[in-house]
Formats: structure tokens, C-alpha cells, sequence
């Protein structure tokens, strides 16, 4: 054998080796978050049992009941819309681990947009996962793509022509759910998840519904709810109650005329009062620096906290950060409010969720504190 | 003696000023109903006002896109600044015909003479450039103004109460707002 043989023999050698080492990182995407449902957890379906096509593909995912046998209403919490917006998907992780049912139902999908998290966004440099320590083991979770994966619905289109509206939008964003309500059953992969949700929503006969979403520091609309004109009162009620908690909120409402996000399309397609809730990510913002698991958990960003200081930021950013703790006690405590604004509105249809951690709790002891 | 008596005169005139001016820093007037309240900028935060306005059980009708001609009959114009870009997107219109809109309400409510309150309740998230335009435009003219603290941290709405000579309440929350609205039309 002679000598560039040798050399072009080890080339083919190494290259083998980071392919099988990149193959393994990029399988390990495929394999499920493991979230263990807690007592109060009555039924475990799956979102194919409401539109077929979805099952047996990585679309398909866990829908979690929570039944207190008890008449009242019934709420559903979708956290995974965008998976690269971990305190939505973490806040319904907590609700399916640890939340009891009292009155009424709680329907949860933690990750609604399960094939957004196979894979993560190109040129992000985000982490593949994070972990955090509950009281037995380490956990460790997947941290996704905004949008659907690409494979499953290779390629995208150029302009997006949002359906039934028409409304055009990039074409990257045929793969973001939360542009794709109401659905259609033949439709790309993301419309028929979209599909299925309002397909759960009617059969189910849900009546409030969370979207659980985060948001990049400089973007207008953080650590705000989201509401359709028909459940606007029931929103500034509990703005007051997060406000007397010293929880500030801002309260924006849903635009008619823009298609496809969920508090627009549930809330005119169906009898739902729909609810979209953000916090405040800083591994989303472009200011950000060092991007890893760290910045998911802990949100500490000197760029934020130097933007904070020359008054760049509209929300106060210090030493502290946004820990995903607090970004998770946000979520449940702005649910837990708007579940009693609407019960105020609706006293008929009663709906108490026990076992949810307090905003100072899930502060103070951590968020694995409430995960099993 | 006539020189004394002018500088005794003068000095009284001083210290009466003076002493008004502490002991009544721009008294703040009365408001009488009926009660519009629009926006300007199109927040949501109009839907909180109205809340505001039904914990200090003072009767008002709310049209966030409310119109020169929407002043009939009308006494007081409260006005709820901030901006929202979801918000002019719920209303279907740009920022420019939302800032002439406001602009018209406002000149037409001068002409009436109507009071004018005005709230900013958003806190930062209604500052910065593309709020501070209407916020600035509603403070002006005000005859009240009622700030949430965390939205005049720079003292933005401290400087045009100053300047403009405007009774201000600053409360630390929301909910505050309500005491100093019942207030403001207690008989």
C-alpha cells in the first residue's frame, strides 16, 4: 500500500468516526423527553386520536387528562408550540407531573409540536438539551426548532399561503404552528397537527385555552397575555390579581385581521376563550452572547444586562436574569389568574387546579423541586 | 415711603405665590360625567381603564378608536396612552392614522372644553419611541394626569406635569389608580 493510500485510508477513518459521533448527536434528537404523569393524571391519549393521519409519525404526541370527575369546565394547555420556547413545555411538564384536578378537567399537551423537537434551528448555536436536578436524578430535556421539522414537510415553500386566508408569510413559516390554525386533514404535516388541536377543542367541549410561548427580551410583547376580544375582561381581571401579586403583565390583544395564530383562530372557530402567554427568553434575543444549556436555565446574559443598563431594555434585566424557574412561575401563575377570571365571568363552570406551585415557591426551592 | 410700600407690597405678592404653590401644587379639578374613554396607541390597556373606571364605580363608555364626533354629550375624555403594535393590528390602521386620530379627539375636546384625563397604566412596556409619541401627545393636554410609576422612572410624565403646569398621581400599581379615579368625581 502506498503512502496516500495510508493517508486517504485514515482521512476515511476519521471521517467515519465524527460521522457516527454527529449520527449519534442527531439520533439522540429522535428519542422522547421522558415526562412521567403525576396522580392527578386520569387518561394518557394520544393527538392522532383526532386526526388519523398523525399517528405513527413523529408529529404524533402525548395528550394528558386530568379529570376530577366533577362537572365544571374544561381547560386545555398546550406547551411545545414553538419548542424552542422551553418554559411553555416545562410549565405543562409541572401541570402533568404535579397539578390535581378538583373541579372540572385539564387537558395537556406538552409538546404540541412534537417534530419541532427532533432538531433545532440552523446557525442558532443552540444547545441540543438541558437539565435540570429534581430530587432523585438529573433530567434532561430537548431543546427544539421554532417550527415543525423540516424533514417532515421537505421543502418549504418561497411564500407561505396561510389557509383558508391566504394570507402570505415567509415560506419558513409553513412549519410554524402557530400560523397554521385552523388546519386541514390533507394538508402539510403542520396544518394537520393544527387540524387535530381544533379537532380536540370541539369534541372536547374545551372552554378556556393556554398557548405557553416565550419571546426574545427586545420584543414588544413579553411577559404579556394575549387575548381575543371575547375574553378581554376575564384577561384584565387577572391582570389585576398578577398585579396586587406584583406579578406585572401586559395585555394585548389579538389582532382580527392577522391568520393562524391559535387566540385567533380558537377563539372564531370555536365557543373556547383562548389565552397566549409569553415570557422573556434571552437564548431567543439577537443581543445574546455565549448560547448553551446554562443560558436556558438560568438566563443569565451580561449583553441583556448590559443593554439593561443603558435603558436599551423594556424589561428590568439584572444580575438575576430570567431563570427558567421563574419563567415557568410566570406561566402557572398567569393560568392559575385566568382560570379564576373566568370562573368570575362563568361561575356555572367551575375549574380548580391544586398542587400548582406557588410563583415565590417555585422561586425559592427550583424548579426540579416540582418534577419528579 | 413710596418705595417702601412697593417692596412690602412686592414681598407679599412672593410669598403668597410661594406659599400657594406648596400648599396647593396644582389643585386637581373635578370631573363630571358621562365618561369617554379612548385610547391612544391603541393598547389594550383601554380594557383596564374600564376596569379601573367600574372598581371606582364611575360610569364610562369605552371606544378605543373613538372619533371627534364621539364627544357628544360627553364631559370628560379619558384618555389611556401607550402603544401596541398588535393592538393597531386588531384596529386595522397605521400608526400615523392613529396619532391623527388622536390628534383630532383631542383638539376637538379643547374646543369643547371638555377635561381631559389621562392615564398611563403600561408601565415600560408602553414607552420607548413608538409609545412616548402618543404618550407625550395625551399628556399635554390633560387636565389630569395618572401614572403607574414604573412608566415615569425617567420622570417623563413628572417633566410635562412641571412644565405644563398638570396635577399628577403617580401610584406604584394598576389597582391603585382606582382611589384616585373615584376621587377625581366624588361630588
Amino acid at each position: 500500500m502506498e503512502r496516500h493510500h495510508i493517508t486517504a485510508l485514515c482521512m476515511l477513518i476519521v471521517i467515519a468516526v465524527v460521522c457516527t459521533l454527529a449520527g449519534r448527536e442527531f439520533l439522540k434528537m429522535y428519542e422522547p423527553d421522558e415526562i412521567i404523569p403525576g396522580p392527578g393524571v386520569t387518561k394518557v391519549d394520544n393527538l392522532s386520536s383526532y386526526s388519523g393521519d398523525l399517528a405513527g409519525t413523529i408529529s404524533d404526541t402525548k395528550v394528558y387528562v386530568l379529570d376530577s370527575g366533577k362537572p365544571g369546565a374544561t381547560a386545555l394547555v398546550l406547551g411545545g408550540t414553538h419548542p424552542n420556547e422551553p418554559a411553555g413545555f416545562m410549565t405543562a411538564v409541572v401541570l402533568t407531573e404535579h397539578a390535581f384536578v378538583r373541579e372540572g378537567r385539564v387537558i395537556v399537551i406538552p409538546q404540541v409540536c412534537s417534530s419541532g423537537f427532533t432538531c433545532t434551528d440552523p446557525l442558532e448555536g443552540y444547545p441540543q438539551s438541558y437539565s435540570i436536578q429534581t430530587k432523585s436524578k438529573i433530567r434532561s430535556f430537548r431543546f427544539g426548532a421554532r417550527g415543525s421539522n423540516p424533514l417532515t414537510e421537505w421543502p418549504d415553500p418561497l411564500v407561505f399561503l396561510q389557509y383558508p386566508s391566504g394570507q402570505q408569510l415567509s415560506g419558513n413559516e409553513v412549519r410554524n404552528l402557530n400560523r397554521s390554525y385552523p388546519g386541514r386533514p390533507d394538508g402539510t404535516v403542520t396544518e394537520r397537527v393544527a387540524y387535530a388541536v381544533m379537532q380536540l377543542i370541539e369534541r372536547e367541549n374545551v372552554d378556556i385555552a393556554f398557548d405557553l410561548h416565550e419571546a426574545a427580551p427586545e420584543i414588544p410583547i413579553i411577559n404579556a397575555i394575549v387575548t381575543h376580544e371575547k375574553g378581554k375582561d376575564a384577561a384584565a381581571s387577572a391582570l389585576f390579581t398578577l398585579e396586587s401579586e406584583n406579578l406585572q403583565f401586559a395585555l394585548e390583544m389579538s389582532p382580527p385581521n392577522f391568520h393562524g395564530l391559535s387566540h385567533r383562530e380558537w377563539g372564531d372557530r370555536s365557543a373556547v376563550f383562548p389565552y397566549l402567554m409569553e415570557t422573556s427568553n434571552p437564548i431567543q434575543g439577537r443581543l445574546r452572547g455565549v448560547t448553551n444549556e446554562a443560558l436556558v436555565v438560568q438566563g443569565i446574559d451580561r449583553k441583556y444586562f448590559e443593554a439593561a443598563q443603558i435603558g436599551s431594555m423594556r424589561i428590568t434585566y439584572d444580575l438575576e436574569g430570567e431563570p427558567l424557574a421563574r419563567r415557568v412561575g410566570r406561566h402557572l401563575r398567569g393560568l392559575q389568574a385566568l382560570l379564576g377570571a373566568y370562573m368570575e365571568s362563568t361561575p356555572e363552570k367551575r375549574i380548580v387546579v391544586d398542587s400548582v406551585p406557588e410563583y415565590e415557591e417555585i422561586l425559592a426551592r427550583g424548579l426540579g423541586d416540582f418534577l419528579h | 415711603m413710596k418705595r417702601t410700600s412697593i417692596l412690602i407690597i412686592t414681598a407679599i405678592s412672593v410669598l403668597l405665590i410661594a406659599a400657594t404653590t406648596i400648599l396647593f401644587p396644582q389643585s386637581k379639578p373635578k370631573f363630571d360625567q358621562p365618561v369617554l374613554i379612548t385610547s391612544a396607541g391603541q393598547s389594550a390597556d383601554v380594557t383596564i381603564a374600564g376596569m379601573i373606571f367600574k372598581r371606582a364605580n364611575v360610569q364610562a363608555k369605552a371606544i378605543p378608536l373613538a372619533k371627534a364626533a364621539d364627544l357628544e354629550g360627553v364631559k370628560t375624555l379619558v384618555v389611556v396612552a401607550g402603544f401596541s403594535s398588535k393592538g393597531l393590528g386588531a384596529a386595522g390602521i397605521s400608526r400615523e392614522q392613529e396619532l391623527a386620530r388622536v390628534q383630532s379627539i383631542l383638539q376637538e375636546a379643547r374646543e369643547k372644553k371638555l377635561k381631559i384625563m389621562t392615564l398611563h397604566i403600561g408601565g415600560k412596556a408602553r414607552r420607548g419611541n413608538q409609545s412616548d409619541d402618543f404618550n407625550k401627545m395625551a399628556a399635554e393636554v390633560a387636565s389630569y394626569l395618572l401614572v403607574v410609576k414604573q412608566g415615569n422612572e425617567d420622570q417623563f410624565f413628572s417633566k410635562i406635569a412641571a412644565e405644563k403646569k398638570i396635577p399628577i398621581d403617580l401610584v406604584d400599581k394598576i389597582v391603585d389608580a382606582v382611589q384616585p379615579v373615584a376621587k377625581a368625581f366624588e361630588k
